[in-house]
Parts: C-alpha cells; sequence; structure tokens
C-alpha cells in the first residue's frame, strides 16, 4: 500500500536515541493506516496483573472493591542481564537492611520514641535498592518519603534515618527536619525532598543540566508515584528534560495507593509507563517487586543517560504494603490485594532466588549475613536512642548561606561552553514588549 | 563614563558576569535567539552559546527547579522570569525548595531569579504586579527592588555572587526610562544596604524602586515650599536595613513609607513595625503609609492612575505630616 504524501517520519531528533519509541516504518500490510506511528514501551514483567478497583455501595458506606484474577501464580524473578552473583547479594543485603531497618523504626515508634509519623516502604524494597545501584558515585539521586532503601544504597547509615524520625541533633538535618529529608550536596550526591510531590524532577533535571556544562552527561534518579505523578511540576520537569536531552531516569512507583486513593482515580492510562510516549522518552515497565528487572531498567537508563540520550521513564508496578503513615491501618484498601502483593513479597522471592533457584548463598551465609544486619542496626538504634536531643537555641541560624560557610566550586570541573568575541551591541528597538512602556 | 538605561545596565551586570565566571548561565523563555520579551539578553546567545543562554518550555517551576539543581552542582544560574506577575507559577519551587534547603540540609542554592514587575505601563492585572512581598515573608530568599541604573548594575553583580536564593524584582517603567553614568568597570552595590536618594531634615520617606523617584520628584516639590525631605531607597526589601531605616527616623522624626505594591500586607507594615521597635521615642507624629490600594492592577490608564501611588499623594501627605 503506497504511503500518502507527509508521511510524519521519526523526528530528526529523536531518531539517534537509542530504543526510541518510534517506528518509523511499520510494514504497511499491519497497519491499517498509512500515517499510524506506534510505539514500544518494553515490559520485562513475567506476570501482568489485571486488577482493577471500583467504589461501591455496601449497604449504607462506600467501599473500595477490586477485581480479576487474584490467584494468580507468583512469577518467578526474572534473571538479570547484568547482575553478578555478588551484586545480586549486594542488594539482597540492601533490601534486608531497608526492611528491618523499617521494622526497628516501627518498634520505635511504639515505643514513642518517634516524633511524629513513620513511613514505610514495605513491599517497596526492590525498587528503592536495585534502582539505587544502578547509579555511580558521583551520579545523583533524590529520593522520595519511601526511598529509605535508596538513601542507604548511597551510603548513608540506618542510624542517620533512625535520627532524623528522632528529631536528634545528631540526625543529617541536625533536627531540622524529619525523615528521609534529607541530603548531601558535598559527597553522596543526594538530593533532600521536600513534601510536595514532583518538585524534585525539575530539580535532578537541572542536576544534569549543571553536570552537562561542566562536560560530563550523568545519569540523575528520581521517583514519583502513581499519585504523584498527577502534580503539574511532574509534567514541567520530565518535559524539560526530554526537551534538554538530560540523563534523568525517573522512576514511577506505582504503588497503587496514594494515601487512601487508588490509582485508578489518579489517571485514565492502562499504564503509566506510555506518558513517555507523550514526553518523546523511552518508557519501560518492570514488577517493581523484582530486584533484578528494576536493576535492568534502571542500568540500561543510566547508561542511555550517560552517552547523552536523555532521560527514561521506569514504570514499576508494585503495592505499597502498609498505610501512608504509621497512623494509617489502610483499613480502605481490599484484603485480597493485600493477600496478593504479599505473596509476590519482593524479599522472601529474592531470598528464594538466591537460595534455591541460584544456589548463590546458602542457608548457613544467609543466616549470617541476616545476624550482621541485626548487629548493625542493633549497634545504631543504641546510638540513635541515647544520643541528644538538640538545644531550643539550635534552632537558630543557618537559614542563610553567610559568612563562607560554605564555598561554591563547579563540581566537575569549569565550564567548557566556547565563547566568541561577540560584543554588546546597542539594544534592539524592535521588541514586542515595548509597548508595555 | 557612557550613560546606560536601567535595562542596559542589568544587561551590562550580567554579561560581565558572565564574562568573568563561567560558572554563571542564563535560563529563561525567548532569552536566546530573541533575546527576552525586553531584550535584556540580547546578544547573549551569540556570545556565550545556547549552552550558556538556554531558551526554556513555558515552565516555571521547571525553570525555578533545573536553576536549584544546577546550582547544586556548583553553578550560578540566572532565571528570567518574562513577567514577574508569572513567578506564581513557581511559586512551590522557590518558597519550600531554594528558600528552604540551606537551613534544613546545609545546601546552599546560589540562584538569581529575575525579572520585569511594576505597573505604571498599562500593562493590566498580569503584567503589572508587584510581588515582593510574597518573597520577603520567606526566610531564606533575599529580594532586591533596584531604583536606579547604578544600583542595578551593581545589585544584579551582588546577587548573582550571593549564595543564595536572590529575586531580583527589576521595574519595567524604569528600564529604558532612566539613564545615568554607570561605570563600565566591575564593582558590586552590596545588598542589605539602603541609600539615601536626597538628604532632609523635615521628614523621610521610606521607598523602593520606582516610587523612590515619586518620591524624590515630590521633595523637589516641596523644597520650594521649604520642606527639606529625606528619601530612603532600601534597595533590598529582604534583607531589609534596619539600621538606615532607624538612622533617617531618628534624624526627621516623622516618616512616610511608600511602595507601589498594595496597601494589606506590604512591606509598609513590616517597616513600621521595625521602626516601632527601633525607633519609637525617635517619633513626632504618626507613621505614614502610602501604597497601591487592595485590588489588583487595572488595565485601563485612568483606573491605573487612580491605583497607582502618585507625586500628588506624596506632596499631600508630606504637608499633612509636616505640620503635624
Amino acid at each position: 500500500m503506497p504511503r500518502k504524501n507527509g508521511h510524519p517520519k521519526p523526528s530528526p531528533k529523536s531518531s539517534p536515541r537509542t530504543g526510541s519509541n518510534h517506528k518509523g516504518n511499520p510494514s504497511p500490510g499491519r497497519w491499517p493506516k498509512s500515517d499510524q506511528r506506534t510505539y514500544t514501551i518494553v515490559d520485562y514483567r513475567l506476570e501482568k496483573p489485571s486488577i482493577t478497583l471500583c467504589q461501591v455501595r455496601d449497604g449504607d458506606t462506600v467501599r473500595y472493591q477490586c477485581s480479576g484474577d487474584l490467584n494468580a501464580p507468583v512469577p518467578p524473578i526474572r534473571d538479570s542481564k547484568y547482575l553478578s552473583r555478588d551484586q545480586c547479594i549486594a542488594i539482597y543485603r540492601w533490601m534486608l537492611l531497608n526492611r528491618k531497618m523499617e521494622q526497628a523504626l516501627e518498634n520505635l515508634y511504639k515505643q514513642g520514641k518517634v516524633v511524629g509519623g513513620v513511613y514505610f516502604g514495605l513491599g517497596q524494597e526492590a525498587c528503592s535498592c536495585a534502582s539505587a545501584y544502578a547509579l555511580r558515585p558521583d551520579e545523583w539521586l533524590g529520593p522520595m518519603i519511601r526511598n529509605q532503601g535508596s538513601l542507604l544504597v548511597r551510603g548513608f547509615s540506618a542510624r542517620d534515618i533512625m535520627m532524623q524520625y528522632m528529631a536528634k541533633a545528631g540526625s543529617p538535618t541536625r533536627g531540622r527536619d524529619a525523615s528521609s529529608h534529607f541530603g548531601d550536596i558535598q559527597q553522596r550526591n543526594v538530593v533532600a525532598p521536600i513534601s510536595t510531590l514532583g518538585d524534585l524532577i525539575p530539580v535532578l533535571t537541572g542536576v544534569a543540566l549543571g553536570a552537562r556544562l561542566q562536560g560530563r552527561n550523568i545519569a540523575v534518579m528520581t521517583y514519583i508515584g502513581d499519585g504523584g505523578q498527577s502534580t503539574g511540576v511532574t509534567y514541567e520537569g520530565l518535559n524539560f528534560a526530554a526537551v534538554q536531552n538530560l540523563g534523568l531516569v525517573l522512576i514511577v512507583e506505582n504503588n497503587l495507593w496514594g494515601y487512601s486513593t487508588p490509582a485508578d482515580m489518579q489517571f485514565r492510562v492502562k499504564d503509566l509507563a506510555e506518558r513517555a510516549i507523550a514526553y518523546g522518552i523511552n518508557g519501560v515497565i518492570v514488577d517493581g517487586t523484582d530486584p533484578c528487572q528494576v536493576y535492568d531498567a534502571a542500568h540500561e537508563a543510566c547508561d542511555r543517560a550517560r552517552r547523552g540520550e536523555g532521560p527514561t521513564l521506569i514504570e514499576a508496578k508494585m503495592m505499597r504494603m502498609k498505610g501512608h503513615a504509621i497512623h494509617d491501618a489502610a483499613e480502605y484498601v481490599p484484603k485480597p490485594l493485600f493477600e496478593y502483593w504479599r505473596k509476590r513479597d519482593p524479599i522472601a522471592r529474592f531470598e528464594n532466588y538466591l537460595l534455591k533457584t541460584k544456589s548463590w548463598l546458602t542457608s548457613e551465609e544467609n543466616r549470617e549475613l541476616i545476624a550482621e544486619i541485626d548487629r548493625e542496626l542493633d549497634a545504631d538504634r543504641e546510638f540513635a536512642v541515647n544520643s541528644p536531643m538538640p538545644t531550643p537555641e539550635s534552632a537558630a541560624g543557618g537559614t542563610y548561606c553567610e559568612n563562607g560557610c560554605h564555598q561554591i566550586a563547579p563540581k566537575y570541573g569549569a565550564p567548557k561552553a566556547p565563547v566568541t568575541n561577540r560584543r554588546p551591541e546597542t539594544l534592539k528597538k524592535s521588541e514586542a514588549a515595548v509597548h508595555l512602556k | 563614563m557612557p550613560q546606560l538605561t536601567y535595562l542596559e545596565a542589568i544587561r551590562q551586570g550580567i554579561w560581565e558576569e558572565m564574562e568573568r565566571d563561567s560558572a554563571v548561565f542564563c535560563l529563561g523563555e525567548d532569552i536566546g535567539i530573541y533575546g527576552g520579551a525586553f531584550k535584556v539578553t540580547d546578544g547573549f546567545v551569540d556570545r556565550f552559546g545556547p549552552e550558556r543562554v538556554i531558551d526554556t518550555p513555558i515552565a516555571e517551576s521547571a525553570i525555578v527547579g533545573a536553576a536549584i539543581g544546577a546550582s547544586y552542582t556548583g553553578l550560578r544560574p540566572v532565571a528570567e522570569f518574562q513577567f514577574m506577575d508569572f513567578i506564581g507559577c513557581a511559586f512551590n519551587q522557590i518558597v519550600n525548595f531554594a528558600a528552604k534547603c540551606h537551613y534544613r540540609w546545609g545546601a546552599p542554592a546560589p540562584i538569581v531569579l529575575r525579572g520585569p514587575s511594576g505597573g505604571n505601563v498599562h500593562g493590566g492585572p498580569f503584567h503589572s504586579q508587584n510581588p515582593e512581598a510574597y518573597f520577603s515573608h520567606t526566610p531564606g530568599l533575599k529580594v532586591v527592588c533596584p531604583a536606579s541604573a547604578y544600583d542595578a548594575k551593581g545589585l544584579i553583580k551582588a546577587a548573582i555572587r550571593d549564595n543564595n536564593p536572590v529575586i531580583f524584582f527589576e521595574h519595567k517603567y524604569l528600564y529604558r526610562r532612566i539613564k545615568e553614568e554607570v561605570p563600565d568597570d566591575d564593582f558590586i552595590v552590596p545588598l542589605g544596604k539602603a541609600r539615601l536618594a536626597r538628604e532632609g531634615r523635615d521628614l523621610s520617606i521610606i521607598t523602593y524602586a520606582a516610587m523612590v523617584h515619586v518620591a524624590v520628584e515630590a521633595a523637589e516639590l516641596l523644597a520650594k515650599e521649604g520642606i527639606a525631605i529625606e528619601v530612603l531607597d532600601l534597595r533590598t526589601v529582604s534583607p531589609l536595613d534596619k539600621e538606615a531605616i532607624a538612622e533617617t527616623v531618628r534624624k526627621t522624626n516623622k516618616v512616610i513609607i511608600l511602595h507601589e505594591d498594595v496597601r494589606t500586607g506590604g512591606l509598609a507594615g513590616e517597616i513600621a513595625a521595625i521602626i516601632n521597635e527601633e525607633a519609637f521615642n525617635d517619633l513626632d507624629g504618626p507613621i505614614v503609609r502610602i501604597t497601591a490600594q487592595d485590588s489588583p492592577v487595572p488595565f485601563s490608564p485612568p483606573q491605573e492612575e487612580y491605583f497607582l501611588p502618585k507625586v500628588s499623594d506624596v506632596v499631600r501627605e508630606s504637608r499633612k505630616l509636616k505640620a503635624y
């Protein structure tokens, strides 16, 4: 079938990008319309859950009801294309530390030692840890509140996070902010989140912009949820990264709940990865409970970023296995949904994979690894509990960077953008805004 | 010494900083080949290249966010708002991200957010506002409102070198209207220091930005009546130069606070409170506020004239206060 003139071709801007969504020349027999463009969303999943939620009236109350195949068999862990045995064990260890630290925080909360709430990443440890593991030390990460595992991978300790939750003088923010709201632009290259969602996306994009001006294409990673992606700044930030072709790796953590609102009430598309098509960037779907899938997608996205091939949106599908925070019993979540996802627990499955499927870890080694984490957490908890609260006066000062408290210098070397000998000319007089005079 | 307009002075200041320091770069809407809606960055892209003069999508939150992120890598971004009225689009990035990051986790964000503000140009409700009070209210930000070409150059250079987020309100009425001798060389005007625009002994007018010129014009008229008015140009509204404010009150004992922003919650209230705290015993009369009325900026010229503080308002209030 001959094509009409004016058939839209892949734009020259997007064609050099590896794995571009645009497949410019569909075979004529297969596609009915000559101007049809097709897009590819890479999907690494071994299982594609088809569970939907709706609001139903139940007597004199309204509740959520789920439907779909809730008895589907649990998928195996997908073999990684890149991870070695040791790397898999390293990620497994981070995931365990992530979970056990949060269990310790829950106990500290019950003992009344935590100021405020506790936010959990239960069920999301694979996503936090395996994604952050794909970054190099001189690359950057901006966590959301549940990505405490990502902070551990970036070099913060469980002690740091515990001290944040207990508002201690020795916490990374010296008591000034809570939870995972801390960062480090000197060594660990972590941008502290703020409570509103999506705001990290343009900021991490700016980090990549700054590095590029200094001659480096780096990967910068941040996260957004199925709830947070509804914000306008998410669009602004990701579109900016796309237009500037910056190395943003955006992990969209579709954990099915934004506080108490199900994902189905946040967006209409089937998969949030489809959003990538609209930005003209790469989109990938992974099972967020499978660390190998998460790592592989993140690793490939980081490599694209380092090659200067622009941003990637990775949708990680999973479920938040607790309430929004510790106060929230999540009674609005239908019980069968919890049961479905509990069978897909990332740590239990990865443990089974390492011990049984791959035989990379003996039971004895696993016990020792767990015992070592417990010892580390015991020591961190003791230190954090016994460390002092800040003095009241320590609330003062530091609002401004003054008197040489920080030296600002390009991190990756002096920017080398070429400068011409052009001199400033007399201002043009014919500008549009001159009517405002 | 060359005569420069207020706009040319700002342009020269940014240009010099970009030449001096390769860590300085600009981003904003239409600032590249087009040179910006008011041509502040005219010719910059030819000189410094599209890498350092970046045309962005129409996305103020992304512009500010990207500036913050780039500053974390040690650069000094200068982001343009096409009109400062649009700064509301980026409010969260400014007040919750940029302003708080040093206090919370010790990350300085040396960014400059600049653009045209102010009325008297018949721009209507969305091209005429003076939104400085939203930001002077936010700890962690510095807010600059220059009144002269000399100050505009010196202050933009100081803002770029500052390690904090600085919001730089250029007054579009002044862009091409005022011209003065501005040194061609490298000088800065420090943030947080007011200047006496005119000395006098009878009463003080504390003001900033375009209203400095209104105050000086009124002072010249009143001089003929034998009323000697002192005009204090704040230059920076955050941090406020409390010493200079108290000093002029101690000298003249009577004070008018004049600004183009609306009345309620405007800086005049804050300045009055500072005078109350620092120089109450030196006052020989009530603190007088002259401001725009509490409404959006109307479009039609007769309405806008009604809305804005005028020389005649200052003359009338000054006579009353002198006689008090």
